[in-house]
């Protein structure tokens, strides 16, 4: 497949060319590349839209100039890995749905968007105001994929925008020695949408056929950091929203489950809102339920004449997450295994177990699980909120039977109704410190108000999983092992501390998470030490210097007391002092990366 | 100029309150060489004011010509180097630092920094005699264990070109072979009387007139700590003059502050309130009142308001927090913890007692 | 201006013995090592015991004594606590040492001068086990050119190992009269007036450490001049005195809170170290006859607890006041309350 790349480039393609040097230049992602592969091999079909000629027609003078640059590139480091993937193609490519039958989206959400098209592609040009469909939906539940057989079923052509793939800094250094211009991502897609707008779609190799009906596709959008260049972008796509005639589908990549804190995402919440808002239609798709996903992976099964076991399958789809891009290829990965007999015996031991207790057979096998296993992560937010409101069981579902060791009434609590507290918060990434103060900050909340004993219970914990932390300080680097131990006993020790302190835990109110004070205390009372640091030695008259704490519990009230008589200039109110941070605090999601940078420059103060 | 600085005795023979171990001193640097010496006593008893004077005894008046240096070292610490920020003063003969100031970097403080003064002996315009410079170590027992461990070396190692003279509030945390190295100077904190006598020197000197008693309510005040009490008499010289025998003597903020806090915990106990509290106890920190120091105020507060029976439990528990606060880092969740296990003590206390 | 350095030199080195034999009080100890020192040839050492017993002064005798003066520089080579003892040093220092071919020099002067060289590791409990383990081959690799002393307060912290290759010497604590001969020799030599009263508060404050006593010996002799008298020894050896003890246990004895806080306060601002406070307290409370075992558990148990945390670096002023009111409340046989658990 990309040996026919190469071809392809040498028969200037430019565009592709350059992907694939920079596919070649991270080739350290050895499937990616293959992915990528296909993708570009189909846009060969599509018409060229691609506006920044200038620069990638002299990138193709100096692909055909500088041999010896290319051969390295895309000679030496590619090869090896299209002579695999030439004998093994992925299996998501090869059996990508062809008919809606083959879908594996929900029946419904097909029959939508396929009508919403159907009825805009029949219709004469200006009926519909609205041309824009937003789709929205985790990695791999089929969105383009459903886009590109509903158009092929409805006899249109598909065009687009693929987010190119972004040039490397080093490389854009190299092609501004030969005059090249850098234009961003975003530029492009404005001239894009820009020409969309003005012209439709113009396509030279149409030019053959009687006119067909077309649909515009706009994958993954271009990636915009700050404010501008975010805005410039809200700004492009609803002027697409307003003017474009031709059917559009703009896909959305949900990133649902991760950190919330995370910017991007939050900007992508707020262009659909925008988009929603200018007129355009909304479809959501839901990640694809088992079952679908385990019927199309039986049917990749008895099409390749593998034969793997239904438990398998199972597994696999329900580990997938609803993704069933990543149900696919975990299944390819899975055949790939060169032992597969010795793996599936593996496997027929585990049922062993699994007899047992077929009731929950993801827990037995975890460790076996994480093989295909999609990785979870959880936002801090979501972990903390799970351990503050300490959701436990009714009644304790244990029987008590001989091995169960008693425990006094009251330390016994309830069963939790959440996974092992350590699995969140591995799952959260959270700094120890980090979910420390937070649990602090917070959990007063949580408490009945009569409850002052689990207050005090907790405050306890709380101590000791700051002992734990403080344990760090003294350390070299080097133990570098014995510190992350340290860490996560400190994390587990305040979270169980919380769980279990909060021995009632209060019905299920709503509560705002509050960052926590302590770094803008730490912070001003640096700043306020330092303030004195620079009086102590004026206000003692250069004979000797006192001690800080001495000039914060002596100096400084009296002289407040005294005007400012005596050590000079000191006032600077700390209330004052607050209301600049809080001024910094421009928004939640920035502020817990703010806090992470805060913790680290502690960590380097410590040493 | 503040009174504290203003009537701060200049030489040994000035000196008011430790006149005893003054008159030693001195006659320890006149007759024969001069030892390492440590001076120890609670804060505000007159150690600085004494090694001052000790130092003016030994190198005369230049001792008080002092620049404030803001110095960076650099230290080589195994694999990497590190830069070190120290602030000192320094006259032609002595230097002063607080090496606990470095934090956890003052083994390196000790090691390097004080190897190097020692090492460059310093120049005698007269060319006669190498001298010696003296190094005035501030807070000795806020030294980490390797930090005073490197330190006895240094001190037997450059002994012949430099004097230490070492200072702290307690010599619990100085280690024995620091300590048996050193002359050790106990001052104590002056008694109430021998403070009053101070104060009436001063209300002399700046031609007041005092009210009988006046200056012994201030003493009383003070907690045994001169620097103190006349900060507070001079507080009170700006509020109110002509004294009245009646007057009030100002408290420190902070310390109202606290009391405040106290009756907060007294009169409520609930995890709100500790919550408004927690609030309070930051406010301290920003001020940069040392932990300790708020807890030990909270405990006193606390105690005069209690019966006896709960005032045992108070000192168990106000000791075992203040013990894990050391070993922690962030002071406030210790304070916080002692505050809930007394509120939690106080109302079961309550309950018992009221039903 | 600048005082002279005349007289800086330290007692406790003046007066250190340079003959094994002159060592005080450890009789056997002597008459194993003047044989040795007769011979000539010596195996690896390990002294042991209590501070200011003789152990160093033991060692750098015998090393003086086997090569003399001159030759002593090349052939000792002394490390302490406080040198970077890590187990780098042990690998590089010691071994550079040890490594270095003995001349063949024939003696000269009287003194035996054995083909060997001396290490002397002071404070060697206070080494790290590594380090120690690294030590073990070291000295098996050079063992024919090199002896090593090792000198530590608690053999219990030297591994088996080491120990064993070692011939070992116990250093026992001095009695009252030898430290006495040996005070009153020093006094006489740096005429100093010492009345009875003085040196047996002396003897009784330095427990046994003949360096300590000789140390506050000096200390006072520096700052109150050539006439001592028990009250300077006890100011200047930071020992609390007994009146002082005795004030805080009878505030505990009442069982009045405020009066014993009062009493704690006091006791801080006199600025008397609380460590030494806490074992002056262990041995009266140890001895006395009016309070019951049970009473005396529950007062260590306490004053063990709190020096811990003084180590820590716990404030002196709470713990303080926190043993008073355990004191207090086991003379008061209250039960025990306080539990750590909720």
């Amino acid at each position: 497949m990309s040996k026919r790349n190469n071809v392809v480039l040498l028969s200037s393609d430019d565009d592709d060319g350059s992907i694939n040097r920079s596919l070649s230049s991270n080739h350290c992602y050895k499937t990616k590349p293959k992915l990528k592969n296909s993708t570009t091999s189909r846009r060969l079909k599509k018409p060229r839209l691609s506006t920044s000629q200038t620069r990638f027609s002299i990138l193709h003078q100096i692909n055909l100039l500088d041999e010896d640059f290319n051969e390295m590139f895309t000679g030496s480091k590619v090869s090896p890995d299209t002579q695999r993937s030439s004998t093994l193609e992925q299996w998501v490519d090869k059996y990508k749905p062809c008919s809606l039958e083959e879908l594996a989206v929900h029946k419904k959400k097909v029959e939508e968007v396929k009508s919403w098209f159907e009825e805009r592609l029949k219709a004469s040009k200006g009926v519909y105001k609205n041309n824009v469909l937003v789709i929205s939906g985790q990695a791999g539940v089929g969105k383009s994929a459903a886009i590109h057989v509903i158009a092929s079923h409805l006899g249109a052509a598909v065009c687009g925008w693929n987010t190119p793939t972004p040039v490397l800094w080093q490389e854009h250094l190299y092609n501004s020695g030969a005059g090249a211009q850098y234009t961003s991502k975003l530029d492009e897609f404005e001239n894009f949408v820009e020409r969309i707008r003005k012209y439709g779609i113009i396509s030279t190799s149409f030019t053959g056929e009687s006119k067909p009906s077309a649909i515009l596709l706009i994958d993954d959008l271009p990636m915009t950091n700050g404010k501008a260049a975010f805005g410039r972008l809200k700004d492009c796509l609803q002027l697409l929203v307003y003017s474009t005639q031709i059917p559009t589908a703009i896909l959305f990549t949900d990133y649902g489950n991760t950190d919330s804190a995370d910017y991007n995402a939050r900007c992508l919440e707020e262009l659909q809102l925008s988009l929603e808002s200018s007129g355009a239609c909304k479809v959501a798709f839901n990640p694809i339920t088992t079952n679908s996903i385990k019927k199309t992976l039986f049917r990749i099964c008895q099409m390749e004449h593998r034969d793997v076991s239904a438990d398998h399958v199972d597994n696999i789809a329900k580990a997938s997450g609803g993704d069933i891009r990543h149900a696919i290829t975990s299944l390819q990965f899975f055949c790939l295994k060169p032992n597969q007999v010795h793996s599936l015996s593996l496997f027929t031991h585990s049922p062993g177990v699994l007899k047992d207790e077929c009731n929950k057979p993801v827990r037995s096998n975890d460790g076996y699980y994480l093989h295909y296993g999609r990785d979870e992560t959880l936002s801090l937010f979501h972990a903390l909120g799970k351990f503050l409101h300490n959701k436990r069981e009714t009644q304790s579902s244990i029987e008590y039977d001989q091995d169960s060791f008693l425990i006094q009434e009251r330390f016994s609590r309830l069963p939790l109704k959440m996974d092992v507290p350590e699995k969140i918060l591995c799952q959260s990434h959270a700094q120890p410190g980090l979910v420390t103060g937070f649990l602090h900050e917070n959990v007063l909340d949580f408490l009945d108000d009569e409850a002052i004993d689990d207050a005090w219970t907790l405050s306890s914990y709380l101590g000791d999983a700051d002992i734990l932390l403080a344990k760090l300080r003294g350390m070299l680097s080097s133990d570098s092992d014995t510190g992350s131990v340290l860490q996560s006993a400190a994390a587990s020790v305040a979270v169980r501390g919380v769980l279990f302190g909060n021995s009632q835990p209060l019905s299920s109110r709503w509560h705002t998470i509050r960052r926590p004070q302590l770094w803008h205390v730490e912070k001003a009372s640096l700043h306020k030490k330092n303030e004195m640091l620079r009086l102590r030695f004026p206000a003692c008259k250069c004979l000797s210097s006192y001690h800080i704490s001495v000039m914060a519990t002596e100096y400084m009230p009296i002289s407040k007391l005294l005007g400012n008589r005596a050590c000079g200039v000191y006032h600077e109110p700390h209330q004052e002092l607050l209301k600049n941070m809080d001024m910094e605090d421009v928004g939640f999601d920035q502020m817990s990366l703010y806090e992470q940078l805060e913790t680290s420059d502690d960590d380097i103060e410590d040493w | 100029m503040l009174w504290v600085d203003k009537y701060r005795p200049k030489t040994l023979d000035h000196v008011m309150v430790h006149d005893l171990i003054a008159q030693n001193l001195k006659k320890l640097v006149t007759e024969q060489d001069c030892p390492h010496l440590l001076f120890y006593g609670p804060s505000g008893s007159g150690k600085k004011t004494l090694i001052m004077a000790l130092l003016r005894q030994m190198f005369g008046p230049g001792a008080e010509k002092v620049k404030v240096e803001n110095r960076t070292w650099k230290v080589d610490a195994g694999s990497r180097s590190i830069d070190i920020e120290l602030t000192t003063l320094q006259s032609a003969n002595h230097t002063e630092i607080s090496p606990s100031d470095a934090g956890f970097q003052d083994r390196y403080v000790v090691q390097e920094i004080i190897k190097d003064m020692a090492k460059n002996r310093p120049i005698d315009t007269k060319g006669k005699k190498g001298g010696f410079k003296v190094l005035v170590l501030n807070d000795v027992d806020k030294l980490s264990r390797e930090a005073q461990h490197s330190l006895r070396r240094t001190m037997e190692k450059y002994s012949a070109y430099c004097r230490l003279i070492l200072c702290c509030n307690s010599s619990s945390r100085v280690t024995e072979a620091i300590r048996s190295r050193c002359l050790n100077v106990r001052i104590n904190a002056p008694s109430e009387e021998q403070i009053a006598d101070v104060l009436e020197f001063i209300g002399k000197k700046e031609g007041l007139q005092l009210p009988s008693g006046f200056a012994a309510r201030i003493a009383e005040k003070s907690n045994r700590n001169l620097r103190r009490a006349i900060l507070s008499f001079e507080t009170c010289r700006v509020q109110q003059y002509p004294f009245t025998s009646k007057q009030a003597i100002p408290p420190m903020d902070w310390e109202e502050y606290i009391s405040e806090i106290a009756s907060d915990i007294m009169k409520e106990q609930s995890p709100k309130r500790l919550f408004q509290v927690r609030g309070k106890l930051y406010e301290l920190l920003i001020n940069c009142i040392p932990p300790e120091i708020i807890l030990k105020r909270l405990v006193y507060e606390l105690l005069r308001k209690l019966d006896d029976e709960l005032k045992h439990e108070v000192c168990h528990w106000a000791s075992y927090y203040e013990h894990r606060m050391r070993l922690g880092q962030k002071a406030i969740f210790h304070i916080e913890a002692f505050v809930a296990k007394f509120m939690s003590v106080y109302k079961s206390f309550l309950i018992a007692t009221f039903g | 201006m600048a005082p002279i350095l005349h007289s800086s030199q330290q007692w406790v080195e003046k007066y250190r013995p340079k003959q094994v034999k002159d060592v005080a009080h450890q009789d056997e100890v002597v008459r194993v090592l003047t044989n040795t020192l007769e011979t000539g040839s010596c195996p690896h050492m390990l002294f042991y015991g209590p501070p200011g017993t003789g152990k160093t002064t033991t060692a750098l005798a015998i090393a003086h004594q086997l090569f003399g003066s001159e030759l002593y520089k090349s052939r000792v080579l002394e490390l302490n606590a406080s040198d970077d003892r890590g187990i780098n040093v042990v690998r590089t220092k010691i071994k550079d040492f040890a490594a270095v071919a003995v001349g063949t020099n024939h003696p000269k002067s009287g003194y035996p001068c054995p083909p060997f060289k001396i290490i002397v590791l002071d404070e060697a409990d206070s080494m790290t086990e590594d380090a120690q383990n690294a030590l073990r081959r070291t000295m098996e690799t050079y063992s024919k050119v090199t002896r090593f002393f090792f000198i530590c307060n608690y053999i219990s912290r030297i591994i088996e190992p080491l120990a064993s290759r070692c011939a070992k010497f116990r250093f026992k604590p001095l009695s009252e009269d030898i430290m006495s001969s040996r005070i009153l020799y020093i006094c006489k030599e740096e005429g100093l007036n010492l009345d009875d009263e003085a040196l047996s508060t002396l003897s009784s404050i330095s427990q046994g450490d003949l360096r300590r006593a000789i140390t506050y010996l000096q200390s006072a002799a520096r700052l109150f001049g050539s006439s001592i008298s028990s009250k300077d020894l006890i100011s200047v050896s930071g020992v609390v005195p007994s009146e002082v003890v005795e004030g805080l246990l009878a505030a505990c004895k009442s069982g009045n809170f405020d009066l014993a806080n009062k009493e704690v306060n006091n006791f801080i601002a006199e600025g008397y170290p609380v460590s030494q406070m806490l074992n002056q307290l262990i041995d009266i409370i140890v001895d006395k006859d009016d309070i019951s075992d049970e009473q005396k558990a529950r007062i260590c148990k306490k004053l063990g607890e709190v020096d811990k945390r003084l180590v820590d670096g716990a404030d002196e002023y709470l713990q303080l006041l926190d043993v008073a009111s355990n004191t207090m409340q086991a003379f008061g046989d209250k039960p025990e309350g306080f539990t750590y658990e909720g």
